[in-house]
């Protein structure tokens, strides 16, 4: 280096890499990036807030629109919490079908990043290709939930809908066709040179600091980290369903892709297992409407993480506080420390590399225009305030 | 005296020339996104005229119609007249080539000394174009273009000059003759030297691998971010005379050309020839990912240059003449 | 170069892209579109207009001679009313295509006949 300027150069809010709006601001001196200052907070939605004034059944539906990809991890957390609450066991032939339902939108999303990943190195065709087979998965979860994204298949105290013994066969011949393609993708990735010169070394997270700048999910995995929610605090079936923990030592771009593509033949095998081996029973307990007071914690292994649902109950029909801490947001310090160091024409592919999902963790900004300050507001401060802007008008 | 003059305006202004051109030009954009459609399990342009062919021409149309936006803080008379260069750049190299016959419409000794000129004359405008739109992403994208000219322009000259070398003239209708009256394609003569000069067409055709300049996920647009309305019609419309004019010249130089098969006429065989070439160029494209500035530069000048020099070396040792 | 094999297989093929106003796929069984209500067993009990997460359904009157209004453009397809109903009376139907140019027609009204 030594040319002595550094440039700030902003990226995004809006931007065709990010499919969100978020902003990076870029110090970059030459073509290597030497700073990052991350600034969240564009696309906060209030749904912690607005799941305080709506019923616990309702609440449901408002979880699972936390994200569109990740719906089932965001219900089945949500589910857990206030079953943990109410201190209620889910039947465990529910157990299971949350087992199959978590498993298939994870190969959803993971064959979705996979495709977007393609897109940011410029490979529309291997793009295009994994979203049409990924079509294969959209279909099957369509066909045993009633919908393609929001499955709405998680509810307090079970599923809502049963997995017949007739829907397993079209299940398990979509799998195989999957297994197929997904083994195909993998053996094209590893030998496309193209994509090697822009996968391999680049944003290269050390095992070390992926576990001090607390990463999750297969960035972490790809880390060469054994870590995982399934494993590590079994909630739905995973307890009995043996399954890997899939790891790479590559700790770069290609690594996560790697992992990512091993995890869906994971899911494959899980799903299989879970199908063959699904007790008879009840899939879901009557519950009441109302929740005794407390406080609980449940996490969830979603597609791009550990998500974590915190839920405290008052006694009525309505939660009194709820907070979500969704996977990406653990990642965004991890991030910066990979973006470090890279030219700026692999951004999009490093930033991608986390499988970011904007709108699921931001957080309010308070943001002096004139000044551009950040401000951080404790309650008292906050409704003082605002009593002053609603005097103003 | 008059109906000379007329049959010499009819031949530039109608066919061959500039209209003819232009529908070509539409129609090879059709085809590289047909066929990249289809590589990708897609449809591609499907409504407008039977199987969408039409496509191209009313985007253009569409283009043409839509507000213009000249933003503050650009260098105005480049920013507004780069276009237009652009555009009549590939246009005027077009008239260069033979279409109808094995002369072409304008022809003298040292034409592709001329046409090398204004290949590299094209990547100034788009350097120009980028850089006068005071944008970012036009800036960074104009840099690349311009970095990417460093890497490809040698080789591509290189791969001009050999089928020069073994006509032993300068002159593209020369070289169409030649290898007419030998009865030879220059590709079975000098394959490397096709190889190259279709590296280095995609490279100057910003397409996948080498669509460094315009990397949609990267800088958005490149170094036509900032146009808008007619400034970009005219801009898509160069694309793809650059399209055609990278497909004619590879058939010129490399697959014999205009040439008559015995009772079908040159031209027919031409279009047939600069569509095929069209085909190669949608499939590379659909293949490969994107390489990185410094990867691609790096990579030209190790492999492709030193292919480039082996090929004409071959060709001063009698090889392949 | 498994790309290239792939690349060729489907410059043959034809494309997955379905010409979807001409071209339709039946959505799968249980799939969740347009609610409908059966006024014969509706009971007027106003459960599912409180437990719709999207307050998407009104209910006007009381009891038997209770009228519903349905909001399609505030409906989310969750299903949950259909599945709240003590009677049964609301089914999911596989009606997807319901976007509409203005809102009046987007309501949907429920009598009971006598």
């Amino acid at each position: 280096m030594g040319y002595g300027s550094i440039v700030k150069v902003p990226f995004g809010p809006q931007h065709p890499a990010l499919k969100e709006p978020e902003n990076f601001t870029f110090e970059i001196d030459g073509d290597i990036i030497v700073n990052v200052k991350p600034r969240i907070g564009y696309n906060h939605r209030g749904i912690e807030k607005a799941m305080e004034a709506r019923t616990y059944i309702q609440n449901i539906y408002l979880a699972e629109r936390i994200c569109g990809i990740c719906s089932d991890a965001h219900t089945t957390c949500y589910c857990q919490a206030i079953e943990e609450l109410l201190n209620v066991e889910v039947p465990s032939r529910a157990k299971y079908i949350r087992t199959v339902i978590a498993e298939l939108e994870r190969i959803h999303s993971h064959s979705l990043w996979v495709g977007i990943a393609a897109h940011e190195i410029g490979f529309d065709t291997l793009f295009m290709h994994l979203w049409r087979d990924r079509e294969t998965v959209m279909d099957i979860l369509e066909f045993v939930s009633g919908n393609r994204v929001h499955y709405a298949m998680n509810t307090i105290g079970g599923v809502r809908r049963d997995i017949t013994d007739e829907m397993i066969p079209k299940i398990n011949s979509g799998l195989n066709f999957l297994e197929k393609k997904i083994k195909h993708y993998i053996n094209t990735i590893s030998n496309e040179p193209t994509i090697l010169k822009r996968t391999v070394n680049v944003g290269v997270l050390k095992p070390k600091d992926a576990v001090e700048l607390c990463a999750v999910g297969p960035t972490l995995r790809a880390s060469g980290v054994k870590n995982d929610v399934r494993k590590d605090d079994p909630y739905a079936a995973y307890d009995e369903v043996p399954f890997n923990v899939i790891t790479n030592d590559g700790c770069d771009v290609f690594a996560r892709i790697i992992v990512r593509c091993e995890e869906m033949l994971e899911s494959i095998r899980i799903i299989r297992y879970a199908l063959e081996h699904m007790p008879s029973g009840m899939t879901r307990v009557r519950v009441p409407l109302v929740v005794p007071p407390g406080e609980s914690v449940s996490r969830v292994e979603a597609p791009r993480g550990e998500l974590i649902h915190y839920a405290k109950s008052n006694g009525t029909s309505k939660p009194e506080r709820y907070k979500v801490r969704s996977p990406t947001l653990a990642n965004i310090p991890a991030l910066c420390k990979m973006l470090m160091g890279q030219h700026v024409a692999d951004i999009p592919i490093v930033l991608a590399g986390i499988d970011p999902c904007f709108a699921c963790m931001d957080r309010v900004a308070i943001i002096d225009l004139k000044t551009g300050e950040k401000k951080v507001f404790n309650f008292e401060v906050f409704r003082r305030h605002i009593q002053k802007c609603y005097r103003k008008h | 005296m008059l109906q000379e003059t007329l049959t010499l305006l009819f031949q530039l202004l109608i066919f061959p020339g500039a209209a003819f051109l232009i529908l070509l030009a539409f129609i090879s954009e059709w085809v590289d996104r047909k066929v990249v459609a289809r590589i990708q399990s897609r449809f591609g342009p499907l409504y407008t005229g039977p199987s969408g062919v039409l496509q191209p021409i009313a985007d253009f149309l569409k283009l043409l119609s839509k507000e213009d936006i000249t933003p503050d803080g650009v260098e105005k008379p480049i920013f507004t007249i780069s276009p237009i260069i652009y555009f009549s750049l590939s246009l005027t190299a077009l008239f260069l080539i033979p279409i109808l016959s094995e002369t072409a419409l304008v022809n003298f000794e040292g034409d592709l000394i001329f046409l090398i000129f204004i290949s590299t004359l094209i990547t100034i405008t788009v350097f120009l174009a980028g850089y006068s739109s005071a944008s970012s992403f036009s800036i960074i994208g104009s840099i690349r273009s311009a970095l990417q000219m460093l890497g490809y322009e040698i080789p591509l000259s290189l791969a001009f000059i050999g089928p020069a070398l073994a006509a032993g003239t300068l002159s593209l209708s020369g070289i169409v003759k030649w290898q007419i009256s030998h009865g030879i394609w220059t590709v079975f003569l000098q394959p490397l030297g096709f190889g190259v000069i279709l590296i280095c067409f995609l490279a100057e055709l910003e397409f996948v691998p080498f669509d460094i300049p315009e990397a949609e996920t990267e800088i958005v647009a490149g170094w036509r971010t900032e146009f808008s309305g007619r400034k970009l019609a005219l801009l898509k419309l160069g694309r793809d005379l650059e399209l055609l004019l990278a497909s004619a010249l590879t058939t010129s130089l490399y697959l014999g050309g205009a040439q008559p098969v015995s009772f079908v006429p040159p031209a027919l065989t031409f279009l047939i020839k600069i569509f095929f070439v069209v085909f190669l160029f949608s499939l590379f494209r659909a293949l490969f990912a994107r390489f990185r500035i410094d990867q691609m530069i790096s990579g030209m000048w190790k492999h492709l240059i030193p292919l480039a020099i082996l090929q004409i070396l071959l060709i001063i040792l009698n090889v392949g003449r | 170069m498994a790309i290239i094999k792939e690349a060729i297989k489907q410059l043959l093929s034809r494309p997955v892209t379905l010409k979807y106003p001409f071209e339709r796929v039946a959505p799968p069984e249980g799939f969740r579109g347009r609610p409908v209500w059966d006024m014969r067993r509706c009971i007027g009990c106003g459960l599912c207009s409180k437990i719709c997460p999207s307050g998407a359904i009104e209910i006007i009157g009381k009891g038997k001679e209770a009228k519903i209004k349905y909001y399609v453009d505030r409906c989310m397809f969750c299903g949950q009313c259909a599945e709240s109903c003590p009677r049964n009376a609301i089914a999911m139907t596989s009606e997807f295509e319901l976007a509409n140019y203005s809102r009046e027609k987007m309501l949907y009204e429920y009598e009971r006949e006598f």
